[in-house]
């Protein structure tokens, strides 16, 4: 990464700057190397954490400034363009894009017959350009914050937390990523640390449950409606020559779903033979660059692995909260 | 008042009057409960201000560089309002502050000034055993009251809230780099690097306080970011959490209890 003027970096000796993982800064290594650890944990999740054996060792990071073009054409057409070169999206990395399979697309004819521009045919097409680059800018961040943690000489990372949000310039987005670095107590550390969204007593009961997390597994997928004028219509609340109309929008329908399957059947291939635990679909909406309607839906979980039969859960008590 | 020594007239003549055996506090009856069950009583409110001006401070428009001026500008105004909180708990003779929060107020009257406020209550030990951190001063926590209460279970003792900030700022593209990325994406390492260092020194000055003070651990780290009044490439990173040590008791915490709620 490239130079940065604040003196702190410039007064590190250079064998320790060796030590820091090529990618990182050089903050990044002095800071783990210092006395006291740091956790983004509550104190519910630090004490069950402290419960389970496991000892955190450093708050964990990763970040990535990501250009957000719509003509992006690194590798391919904007319709199927993949990562550029160097990227560390990769087979059975845990961030495989949404547009690695066949792609989504669906024409909508007009149902009137008649030709005009206010009559016109619309589609649904999906974006791959739009799903490579937000798996390139989450991988990025993802792989840093990993070798953030193989440099604290970490087991695992627990309560990963994963953000994207503009910046200040117009298609810029910053992907961030955090999460605790913690040590399995008595243990050699594995050769890569495994990751969970899970902490605290989630995590204790997922190991109850013959569980042992693999890595977070997720994967954005997008989808871009250009609406027909029956849509059109319907978006509007009416069913077209003024008078209202009840019923579905097909269109809508049919992108919010396939939006939904994409994003599934990415993460799906990141699982192998494991399964998904703890799926969260976030689905935003927004205006498309050069119009029509963005739908996007982003598919979070932690890929777990059975590695003991299940220990039964205690009955549970009843309670009644006063307050 | 010009160093934190210094208390108002009005505060000392508050605090007077909660000697006498009153105690204010904005712990909910809940946080109440569990300070008390942990060994501590609430002896009163305590608080913290600075107005201070942050001033400006030239910057390169194509430079990413950290604004040394206003950090040092943010962390004084907070130290100070700490201080004062501080200076406050040891007049009631209090073990620590729990609850502690830090808020950056702007007022219409003051271009480039803002009020740093502490808050917190104050608790003593209620066995006489002395929690003063390694400086000999009430810890301090931002801790809620349930929280603190766990922590005592897990055998940790806080320390102080401890804190880092940079203000950075974040280089503008050139035309050139610009053009050079029409219709890609792409990675720019330029923020990218940027961002990662600027919060990196926020995160190891909060860990050098915490080493200073001879802490074990910092929980519930949280970074925050706010450009203030400085615009959108200016930006104050600022990590904050609470230092902790283990103590000298056992970690009692109770095995979790699985439940069904009744309630709807």
């Amino acid at each position: 990464m490239s130079d940065v003027d604040h003196p702190e970096a410039r007064d590190l000796p250079e064998a320790t700057a060796a030590q820091v993982a090529t990618d990182l800064p050089e903050a990044v290594g002095r800071r783990l190397k210092s006395g006291a650890w740091s956790s983004g944990l509550s104190v519910a999740d630090f004490a069950a954490c402290v419960s389970m054996g496991l000892r955190p060792l450093a708050l964990v990071q990763g970040f990535c400034a990501m250009q957000w073009s719509a003509y992006a054409m690194s590798g391919g057409s904007p319709w199927g363009s993949r990562p550029t070169a160097g990227s560390p999206q990769g087979a059975g990395a845990p961030y495989a894009s949404a547009g690695s399979g066949s792609g989504y697309n669906e024409t909508w004819p007009c149902p009137h017959g008649i030709a005009s521009i206010e009559h016109r045919w619309g589609g649904n097409y999906e974006q791959p350009w739009a799903e490579h680059a937000w798996s390139q800018g989450f991988g990025s961040a993802y792989t840093r914050m990993v070798e953030e943690a193989q440099e604290a000489g970490a087991h695992g990372i627990i309560d990963v937390v994963d953000t994207s949000r503009y910046l200040s310039e117009q298609s810029v987005i910053e992907f961030h990523v955090t999460g605790t670095a913690v040590a399995v107590e008595d243990s050699p550390a594995p050769p890569a640390p495994w990751s969970t969204y899970l902490a605290g007593q989630r995590l204790a009961k997922l190991f109850e449950a013959g569980f042992v997390p693999v890595s977070v597994a997720a994967a954005m997928s997008s989808v871009l409606m250009w609406p027909n004028c029956q849509t059109e219509y319907l978006l509007r609340g009416t069913g077209g020559w003024g008078y209202s109309y009840g019923g579905e929008i097909e269109q809508v329908i049919n992108a919010d779903t396939a939006v939904r399957r994409l994003a599934r059947a990415a993460v799906r291939s990141q699982l192998g033979s494991d399964t998904l635990h703890g799926a969260r679909f976030a689905v935003t909406r927004h205006t498309g660059n050069m119009g029509g309607h963005v739908v996007e839906c982003t598919l979070r979980g932690t890929r777990v692995r059975r590695f003991k039969d299940f220990d039964p859960i205690p009955a549970a008590r009843p309670t009644v909260r006063l307050s | 008042m010009t160093e934190a020594a210094d208390l108002p007239e009005a505060t000392r003549h508050r605090l007077e009057e909660l000697e006498h055996g009153l105690f204010t506090s904005d712990l909910s009856v809940n946080e109440f409960l569990l300070v008390k069950h942990a060994g501590f009583h609430p002896l009163g409110f305590v608080m913290g201000s600075s107005i201070y001006h942050t001033g400006i401070q030239t910057r390169r428009w194509g430079k990413s560089q950290e604004l040394t001026k206003l950090t040092e500008a943010m962390y004084n105004a907070r130290e100070l309002a700490m201080t004062r909180m501080e200076e406050e708990a040891q007049e009631l003779g209090a073990d620590g502050v729990v609850g502690v929060r830090l808020d950056v107020n702007y007022y219409e009257w003051g271009r480039d000034a803002a009020e740093f406020i502490a808050l917190g209550t104050a608790v003593k030990a209620e066995d006489g055993t002395s929690y003063l951190n390694a400086q000999g001063k009430p810890f301090t926590s931002d801790l809620s009251g349930q929280d603190f209460w766990t922590l005592m279970q897990t055998g940790h003792v806080p320390q102080a809230l401890v804190l880092g900030t940079c203000v950075f700022h974040i280089a503008h593209r050139g035309l050139a780099q610009t053009l050079g990325t029409v219709g890609q994406n792409v990675e720019l390492p330029n923020f990218t690097q940027a961002l990662y260092e600027a919060r990196e020194l926020a995160m190891t000055r909060m860990q050098d306080e915490a080493n200073r003070l001879g802490a074990t651990g910092i929980v519930g780290v949280r970074l925050e970011e706010k450009s203030h009044q400085w615009g959108s490439h200016t930006i104050e990173f600022l990590a904050i959490g609470t230092a902790v040590t283990k103590g000298t008791g056992a970690a009692t915490l109770p095995v979790p209890t699985t439940i069904i709620s009744l309630d709807n």
